[in-house]
């Protein structure tokens, strides 16, 4: 038996010696360096890189790297639209804009310059084949003048098409490689698989290897006119927070965009830097209107006592350092937004008032969320257990019901919720892209919201104001929808992505999150 | 009964004294018992392998959601004329039973479908997935082989000892500890800590896959004769492999001791033992291989398990497999993913129960005979 007992140490040795000889061969000489390569790791969010079909997070990240847009924001602030591939004007009457090609050095990843018609093609390929970002060119008709210059032109109005334009989603393509390649300007289209495999932009990068459930690898793009990238190489890694937060620490990935605020308190100055920047997301409550379907929520009363009965500061702390409170839905730092000072108070005693106002008797109202969902690190779950508990000192019962977004997205799309969390993620920085939330929008139609002529009155005047006074007339707008308490406003949380110490310089913006191109 | 038993085999007959005699003598030539058992079994496995495409089907189409809306996007689905081109496309506007044949129909061709998020052909993906399940699979069923076995056998013989206890409380707690949790922490302390393992992935993130033969890393890197990368894709297999393995260890310890105590009691070792044959031959020639017969059918379930049960294991340690395919599929309503995995997972099953099967129809007789 001792000799058994041998023979058993001795196999378990031997797997121990082959685990950490293994483990120590990691250097590999077919493997070429780390040194130009970064590491970036989020949990994917990718349903394709074809830059006119893609709106997710990652599909956009990856899309930023490879695709110059027509115009830009300059170090990310969003108030102020700048010239990209094109210079810019618009019309008087916000009818007309003019864009006249200006980086005409410009060059896609096999070499072939950009064009008008690559613009043109561009744009129209995007509405034409009805994908998800489609809607940024509604109502727009695009005509080329000459081989400089290109016109959008507008049905009405459309004040916030420079907002659009440095969108992923309308990135500039090789007109002439994507047509040989079954793309159309229509709903035939056929180039999609091939643009996920063979990217065609013009920006720092292109796609080396794509692989949506995995990972994807850019390379330099040889042909940028701009300054050459310092990392040659991107990975972008399909992987979760637990074990980004453990990759950025060991340095053995430089970027992770998922980390919540205290996964992002456990890195000090060795391991890493995290770059906070307010997200363009807003987290909110909605209220069915619909008497059937909202039960108490559909009483306004009702509603503004739930309004006064939340502890927003609490909000705030579990959203983490950086996250800023909400007076309307637009985030903060967008044109049309409420001023922080505006934003809804805690006081118990005027909900409770409230409530017995409505003829609330404490029955239980069920809450609806998203039980799998994360925005920014806000875990919705959480969010909804901090709500019903502070809720309840105000003597309002709310009944959890979480489901997979999925499923709950679809109980809110078809407007059968009376109560619940919701999220809105801008599409373009600018307070048009809120009118959704106005009587008659789409998302207010989930909430069976379809008339208010005061609301209607002051969306005309925002929607005729110009330059200054736009801002002020789109607040008043928001202001009032806020007032009504269909919406409740929870907290603007904060964008963080953690950067590894192995980088010495990066920029970090609203815009595109972070620039592999300009890391150091 | 004695003129049955005499009359010749293999589908001869004899010449008949009368017609009635030739009458009863004429029966049909009897198959084989094996190749019967075998037959019967294979019939088994297609309806089996029928009732899950049925139960997947189902299932998938249960879900009080709508798929086009999950494909489209928030804003493409506002278009009722995109949604009710996409369901036509997608064939969603059939009747149920009309949609279950058209699947049927494909699956017999052996399209699975086309992803309704990446538009990737689902048995494509489920291709290039596969073979990170398999490698990650077969490294923890030799690991837990290797260790659920001989501490079994251990454990059997310090039988109340000590070594004993301390076996079955490790076996208990390899059956009991949540596996995400242990994942999270072995990646914590062996990769982060102690550095004795790379970090997630099947390769370094800088390191380029070798060609494609099999889709094992380790396979190919040597086929390919890239040492360097199969050191590195062998070190990135291990502390996954061990944790995945850690169930089935604890499994096979228990189901191995149990096992080997039962042999231990038959008389044939109490004589091999009073011959005074050397206590490795005893223990190995007698009592293991007696052993051996009925953990035969747990290692095979097992490895079925590891493939269906890696979600969480890959999804920490960040293994492009099918677990981690099909948690994407999940949470994203992926319907024609879902169905591809849940029949892949299903076909597994089946076929390692049938191979199970096979094995005991070939080394025990009686149960073919069954």
């Amino acid at each position: 038996m001792r000799r058994l007992t041998r023979n058993f140490v001795a196999i378990c040795s031997t797997l121990a010696l082959t685990a950490g000889l293994a483990a120590c061969g990691s250097g590999s000489d077919e493997a070429g360096g780390a040194g130009d390569t970064i590491v970036a790791e989020t949990a994917f969010n990718l349903k394709t890189i074809d830059p006119h079909r893609q709106f997710e997070f990652t599909g956009s990240t990856i899309d930023n790297a490879v695709y110059q847009t027509a115009l830009e924001f300059e170090d990310g602030d969003l108030t102020k639209p700048t010239d990209g591939l094109c210079s810019f004007e618009m019309s008087d009457d916000s009818k007309e804009m003019t864009l006249t090609l200006k980086d005409e050095d410009a060059k896609f990843s096999n070499g072939d310059p950009v064009t008008v018609d690559d613009i043109v093609f561009s744009f129209e390929r995007l509405q034409g084949i009805k994908g998800n970002p489609s809607f940024f060119l509604d109502g727009v008709s695009v005509e080329k003048v000459d081989d400089e210059t290109v016109k959008l032109i507008s049905k009405d109005p459309n004040p916030a098409l420079p907002y659009i334009l440095p969108n992923a989603s309308i990135g500039i393509v090789n007109s002439k490689v994507v047509k040989e390649n079954e793309g159309t300007t229509d709903e035939d289209d056929g180039a999609e698989q091939f643009l996920n495999e063979n990217s065609q932009g013009s920006g720092p990068y292109k796609v080396e290897k794509y692989d949506a459930d995995s990972q994807v690898v850019l390379t330099a793009n040889e042909h940028y006119n701009g300054p050459e990238p310092k990392y040659k190489r991107v990975v972008l890694r399909n992987v979760s927070a637990e074990t980004q937060l453990t990759d950025i620490q060991s340095g053995q990935a430089q970027v992770a965009y998922d980390l919540n605020s205290d996964q992002a308190k456990q890195i000090d100055e060795s391991m890493g830097k995290i770059s906070s920047l307010p997200s363009t997301r807003s987290l909110y409550i909605f209220n069915n209107t619909d008497e059937k379907t909202g039960g108490p929520a559909a009483d306004p009363d009702f509603r503004k006592a739930v309004m006064a009965a939340i502890d927003y500061d609490k909000l705030i702390d579990l959203a983490g350092e950086g996250s800023q409170r909400m007076a309307s839905l637009v985030p903060n730092e967008f044109v049309g937004a409420v001023s922080k000072d505006e934003a809804p108070e805690r006081d118990l005693a005027k909900a409770k008032k409230l409530l017995k106002k409505a003829g609330y008797d404490g029955e239980k109202v069920p809450f609806h969320y998203s039980s799998d969902q994360a925005v920014n690190g806000v875990d919705l779950a959480q969010l909804a257990e901090t709500l019903q508990a502070q809720l309840k000192e105000a003597d309002i019962n709310l009944d959890l019901k979480p489901a997979p977004s999925s499923t709950q997205l679809d109980g809110f799309r078809s407007a059968k919720q009376p109560m619940g969390i919701g999220t809105w993620g801008a599409d373009f920085p600018d307070p048009t892209n809120y009118n959704v939330f106005i009587p008659g929008g789409s998302v207010a139609e989930r909430v069976n919201w379809n008339e208010d002529p005061q609301l209607k009155k002051l969306a005309n005047e925002a929607a005729k104001a110009k330059g200054d006074e736009r801002d002020s007339a789109y607040a008043k707008l928001f202001k009032a929808t806020t007032d009504t308490a269909v919406w409740i406003p929870l907290v603007q949380p904060v964008d963080t992505v953690a950067v590894g110490s192995s980088i010495t310089k990066f920029v970090s913006n609203a815009d595109v999150s972070f620039d592999f191109a300009k890391a150091e | 009964m004695a003129e049955a038993t005499t009359a010749p085999q293999g589908g001869q007959t004899a010449p008949a004294p009368d017609d009635t005699d030739a009458a009863q003598r004429i029966k049909p030539p009897k198959l084989h018992p094996l190749l019967r058992f075998i037959l019967i079994r294979i019939g088994i496995s297609i309806i089996l392998i029928w009732g899950v495409t049925v139960v997947t089907f189902l299932l998938t189409n249960l879900v009080p959601t709508d798929p086009v809306a999950a494909i489209l996007g928030d804003r493409a689905a506002a278009d009722p004329e995109i949604v009710a081109q996409t369901r036509a496309k997608l064939g969603l506007d059939q009747p149920l039973i009309v949609q279950y044949f058209t699947y049927l129909g494909n699956l017999l061709q052996g399209d699975l479908g086309v992803s309704n998020q990446t538009r990737t052909p689902v048995l494509a993906s489920i291709g290039q997935v596969f073979p990170a399940s398999i490698e990650l699979g077969i490294g923890a069923i030799l690991i837990s082989v290797i260790l659920g076995l001989l501490l079994g056998l251990l454990s059997a013989l310090k039988q109340n000892t000590i070594v004993d206890h301390a076996i079955r409380t490790l076996s208990l707690i390899g059956i009991s500890a949540p596996t995400f949790w242990i994942a999270t922490v072995a990646y914590f302390v062996f990769f982060f800590r102690l550095r004795v393992v790379p970090g997630a992935g099947r390769l370094d993130p800088w390191i380029t896959p070798p060609p494609k033969v099999t889709g094992l890393y380790t396979v190919d890197s040597l086929l390919a004769g890239q040492m360097a990368t199969f050191t590195n894709a062998l070190g990135h297999l291990i502390l996954p492999s061990c944790v995945l393995a850690l169930f089935t260890i604890g499994l096979l310890t228990r189901f191995s001791r149990s096992s080997v105590l039962d042999i231990i009691r038959f008389d044939y070792v109490t004589a091999a033992k009073a011959k005074g044959l050397p206590s490795r031959t005893v223990v190995f020639k007698y009592i293991f291989r007696g052993a051996l017969v009925p953990i035969i059918t747990v290692v095979g379930l097992a490895f079925g398990s590891l493939l269906s049960g890696a979600v969480l294991t890959e999804t920490v340690f960040a293994w492009n497999g099918l677990g981690q395919y099909a948690y994407r599929g999940a949470t994203t309503l992926d319907l024609p993913v879902i169905m591809g995995v849940g029949l892949v997972i299903g076909v597994v099953y089946i076929l390692v129960n049938f191979i199970v099967d096979l094995i005991y129809g070939f080394v025990d007789p009686r149960v073919r005979v069954r």
